[in-house]
C-alpha cells in the first residue's frame, strides 16, 4: 500500500516516521484523533530498517531489530540459565566419568536432567545459540535506533510545530507583551541553567537542550555488553581458555598439560594451627594455617618430545604459591589445590651384615623406583633379579605386586661371594620393618637367613617422599575483555542514569507564547527548570499546572 | 548513510553467522572434552621399547592396531598379555600390530615378565603416567581397537579371552 510520508512542512520522512523529523508534527492517523501527549520515543523518528518492501535479509534484520523479540530472548534464556542451576555441572568437576552420576546421585530426576543435557546447560548449543541472538539483537537494535536517533538530535528544528509543542508533556500558553524582549530573557536563564540555547533568525522561536550525552548512555552500555558477550563466547577458542590440574611430586619438573611449560615443586609445607591458636570448640584438630609450595616454572626449550631424552628446561620464574596467591606468568595462574603428604620410601642405605663375623658391607644406595641391577659390596655381589612395588602373594601362589606405588616394596636379590653357592643364594628384603614382620622375611630366606642379613639400622639410612603439591593451572585470556565489556557496560549506565536529556521548545504566534519541554526522566526537575526560568522571565508559573497529563515519571 | 545501510546489513549478519556458528558449531563437535570414543583418533605418542628405540604411533599409519595398556600389578592384565602373545604369531605377516604400552612401571618387573611370558610384540615404556593420562585411562586393562583408517574402532575396558581378542581384530582388519 502507498503511504504517503511527506510532512506539510514539506520535509520526506521515512517510512515509519511518528513524528515529522523537521517540524515535528505528528503524522500517525492515531496519533492525529486525539489531544494525549505525545510518544516522544527515539523523537518519533523511523526504526532504521523500517522499509515498505522487505526481502529476506531486511526480514532477518527486522526480527532482530524488535525489542520484543529482544525481551524474550532474554527472558527465555534466564529461565534456561536457570535449569542449569538445579544440579551441579559437569563443568564443576575436576575429572571422573558422569555417566551414572547424576542417576546415583538424584535418581530419576537426575537422570532425565542429564538426559536433557541440562547437566551441561552452559556448553549446550541452545544456550549458546540463544547468547549470539542476544548479542545480535544488541548490535541491530541499537544500530537501528542510534543512527536516526543521533541525525534526528543532530539536525533539530528551533521552530517546531504547534501541535507538537502543545502536545508536550510540559506545556504553558499564554499571551505575552513583547514577545522578543521575553524570549531573551527565557534565554538569558536557561542558560544559567546549563541549557545550550538555540534561536531562530525573528527571535521568536527557541530550543535549549542540554545533556544530550545521556541518551547515548544505553548505546554505550550495549556496546559494552557485545564486548562482554564476544569475551564470554572467546573462551571457548582452545588457547583462550585452560582450566587443568597438576600432580606435581617434590624435586620433579612435571609438564603443564598443552603447553611448553613445565612446574617443579621444590618443596611443599603445611603449617597447622597450634591448640593456643583455636577455639575451644576446635582444640586437638589438625586445622589448616598455610599451604605453600615453592615452585619453579619452566619452559622447555628442546627434546621435549623425544623419549630417549631429558628434557631441556629453561627457568622462567620462582614463586612461592600460597592460597589466592597463584604463580603468574604471561596469563597463566597456578593456583594451589591440594596435597598428599603420606610419606612413601623414596630410598634406602641399607647394609649386607655376615651374621657370623659381625662384618658389614656397604652401604647401598637402593631407590624403590630406579634401582640398579647390580651392587657390588666388598667380595659380595648382589643381583637384583626381581622388584616389587607392593608386595603380595598371589592366588597362583606366586609373589606378585598390588600397585606401582612403594607401598610394600620388596627386593629379590642374587647374593655371590666367598662362602655361598656358585651359582648364587637367592635374598629377599623388605626395606619396610614392618613387611618383613608381616611376611616373614627371614622365613621365605630359609638358612641364608642365619647366615647373612640385609639392614638398614638407622632412619637416616632411610630416604622418605616429600608431599606432593596438587595445582590447579588456569589460563582465561578472555577476562580483561571480560572487564573492558563491563567498564563500558556501567559507563553507560552511569551516563543513562545520573543525567537527563531536557529540552525545552518555544515559539509566539503574535503574541501567543507556546511553551513544550521533554526530558526522558525526571519529569518533577523539568518542571522545575521551566517554571523556575520563567519566574526569573517574568512569568510566575507553579510548577506543577506546567504538567499536561501522560505518563508521569 | 542510506547508500551503506545494505552493505552494513550483510556485513553485521556475516559476522554473526561467523561468530555465531563458530561458537554454536564448537558445542556441536566438541571433541576435545571427554573422554575418548570410538570414531575418534587416538592421541599421538612417542615411546621407547625395551630396547630403547623410540616409537611413534605415527610410524604405524595404515595399519589396523591393538593398543592394549598393562602392568604386572594388574592381574587381569598379567592374564591377558599372553593371549595377545598368541594373537601376534596367528596375524604375522597381516597389516596389523600390537603394541602394549606399561603403565609407568620400573625396568626390572617389566623386563622379567616379558621374557618370563615370551613376549614378541613391542612393549612401550610410558613414562609418568602421560600417555596414560592423554588416553584417559579409567580401568586396568584397557585395549583400543584402531581400524586401518586410523580411528578407534572399539575400546574394551574388560580383560578377554584370546576368542574375545581374536573376533574384535577381525573387525579392524
Amino acid at each position: 500500500m502507498f503511504q504517503n510520508t511527506k510532512c506539510e512542512c514539506g520535509h520526506q520522512n521515512h517510512v515509519g516516521t511518528v513524528l515529522c523529523e523537521s517540524c515535528g508534527k505528528p503524522l500517525m492517523q492515531e496519533t492525529l484523533v486525539t489531544d494525549e501527549p505525545l510518544e516522544m520515543r527515539y523523537d518519533g523518528v523511523a526504526r532504521r530498517s523500517q522499509k515498505a518492501n522487505p526481502n529476506l535479509i531486511d526480514r532477518i534484520w527486522n526480527f532482530f531489530s524488535s525489542v520484543k523479540i529482544a525481551v524474550y530472548l532474554i527472558v527465555i534464556t534466564f529461565v534456561g540459565a536457570s535449569l542449569g542451576t538445579i544440579y551441579p555441572q559437569e563443568s564443576t568437576f575436576i575429572s571422573g566419568d558422569f555417566s551414572t552420576y547424576y542417576e546415583d546421585n538424584y535418581g530419576t530426576p537426575g537422570k532425565i536432567y542429564q538426559a536433557l543435557g541440562l547437566s551441561h546447560t552452559y556448553e549446550s548449543w541452545w544456550f549458546i545459540t540463544l547468547l549470539v541472538m542476544i548479542g545480535t539483537s544488541l548490535v541491530i537494535c541499537s544500530l537501528d535506533r542510534v543512527l536516526p536517533l543521533y541525525r534526528a538530535l543532530k539536525k533539530q528544528q528551533i521552530r517546531k510545530h504547534l501541535s507538537f509543542i502543545k502536545r508536550q508533556r510540559v506545556a504553558y500558553e499564554a499571551v505575552v507583551d513583547q514577545p522578543g524582549a521575553f524570549v531573551d530573557r527565557l534565554a538569558e536563564q536557561l542558560k544559567r541553567k546549563r541549557y545550550r540555547v538555540h534561536k531562530d533568525k525573528d527571535g521568536l522561536a527557541l530550543l535549549a537542550e542540554k545533556n544530550r550525552f545521556s541518551r547515548w548512555g544505553p548505546y554505550i552500555n550495549h556496546i559494552g555488553l557485545i564486548v562482554f558477550l564476544l569475551a564470554v563466547l572467546a573462551r571457548g577458542v582452545p588457547a583462550w581458555h585452560m582450566d587443568s590440574y597438576i600432580t606435581a611430586p617434590h624435586g620433579e619438573a612435571v609438564p603443564i598439560p598443552d603447553t611448553n611449560y613445565y612446574l617443579k615443586n621444590e618443596q611443599f609445607t603445611v603449617d597447622y594451627y597450634a591448640d593456643d591458636e583455636l577455639p575451644e570448640a576446635l582444640k586437638g584438630t589438625m586445622r589448616a594455617k598455610k599451604y605453600e609450595t615453592q615452585a619453579v616454572l619452566y619452559a622447555c626449550t628442546a627434546s621435549c618430545d623425544d623419549p630417549a631424552a631429558e628434557p631441556e628446561l629453561t627457568e622462567l620464574k620462582r614463586h612461592d604459591i600460597l592460597v589466592n596467591h597463584p604463580l603468574e606468568y604471561e596469563g597463566m595462574s597456578i593456583y594451589q589445590f591440594d596435597f598428599d603428604d603420606t610419606p612413601k620410601l623414596k630410598a634406602v642405605r641399607p647394609v649386607l651384615v655376615d651374621k657370623q663375623t659381625g662384618e658389614r658391607y656397604g652401604p647401598f644406595e637402593l631407590s624403590m623406583t630406579e634401582p640398579e641391577t647390580s651392587y657390588a659390596l666388598g667380595p659380595y655381589t648382589l643381583e637384583l633379579r626381581q622388584q616389587f612395588m607392593e608386595f603380595a602373594i598371589g592366588d597362583d601362589g606366586n609373589p606378585t605386586t598390588l600397585s606401582r606405588e612403594p607401598n610394600a616394596p620388596a627386593f629379590f636379590f642374587l647374593l655371590k661371594g666367598p662362602g655361598l653357592d656358585e651359582a648364587g643364594e637367592t635374598y629377599l628384603y623388605f626395606p619396610r620393618e614392618v613387611d618383613k614382620l608381616r611376611f616373614s622375611q627371614d622365613r621365605i630366606n630359609g638358612d641364608i637367613a642365619d647366615r647373612f642379613e640385609i639392614i638398614v639400622g638407622t632412619m637416616e639410612n632411610v630416604e622418605l617422599t616429600e608431599p606432593t603439591s596438587f595445582l590447579n593451572v588456569r589460563v582465561d585470556k578472555a577476562m580483561p575483555y571480560v572487564w573492558v565489556g563491563a567498564g563500558i557496560s556501567m559507563l553507560g549506565l552511569v551516563l543513562g542514569f545520573y543525567w537527563q536529556h531536557r529540552r525545552v521548545w518555544l515559539r509566539f504566534d503574535a503574541d501567543r507564547l507556546s511553551l513544550g519541554a521533554h526530558t526522558n526522566k525526571n519529569w518533577y526537575g523539568m518542571r522545575g527548570d521551566v517554571a523556575s526560568a520563567m519566574q526569573h522571565a517574568g512569568i510566575t508559573v507553579e510548577p506543577k499546572s506546567l504538567d499536561n497529563g501522560g505518563k508521569n515519571l | 548513510m542510506g547508500a551503506y545501510r545494505k552493505p552494513i546489513q550483510i556485513v553485521i549478519l556475516l559476522g554473526v553467522l561467523l561468530i555465531g556458528g563458530y561458537a554454536i558449531g564448537k558445542t556441536l563437535f566438541a571433541d576435545e572434552a571427554g573422554p575418548l570414543r570410538p570414531g575418534d583418533e587416538p592421541p599421538p605418542f612417542t615411546l621407547l621399547d625395551l630396547a630403547g628405540n623410540a616409537r611413534a604411533l605415527s610410524d604405524y599409519e595404515g595399519k589396523a592396531l591393538v593398543i592394549t595398556f598393562w602392568g604386572t600389578f594388574c592381574p587381569p592384565c598379567v592374564k591377558e598379555m599372553p593371549e595377545f602373545q598368541k594373537q601376534y604369531e596367528r596375524w604375522q605377516g597381516e597389516d596389523l600390530e600390537i603394541l602394549a604400552i606399561n603403565l609407568s612401571e620400573s625396568d626390572l618387573p617389566v623386563r622379567n615378565f616379558v621374557q618370563q611370558h615370551g613376549l614378541e610384540f613391542p612393549i612401550l615404556r610410558d613414562v609418568k603416567r602421560k600417555v596414560e593420562r592423554e588416553y584417559g585411562l579409567k580401568v586396568y586393562p584397557t585395549t583400543f581397537f584402531v581400524g586401518k583408517d586410523g580411528k578407534i574402532k572399539e575400546i574394551a575396558e574388560v580383560p578377554m579371552t584370546d576368542k574375545q581378542i581374536e573376533e574384535r581384530i577381525e573387525r579392524i582388519l
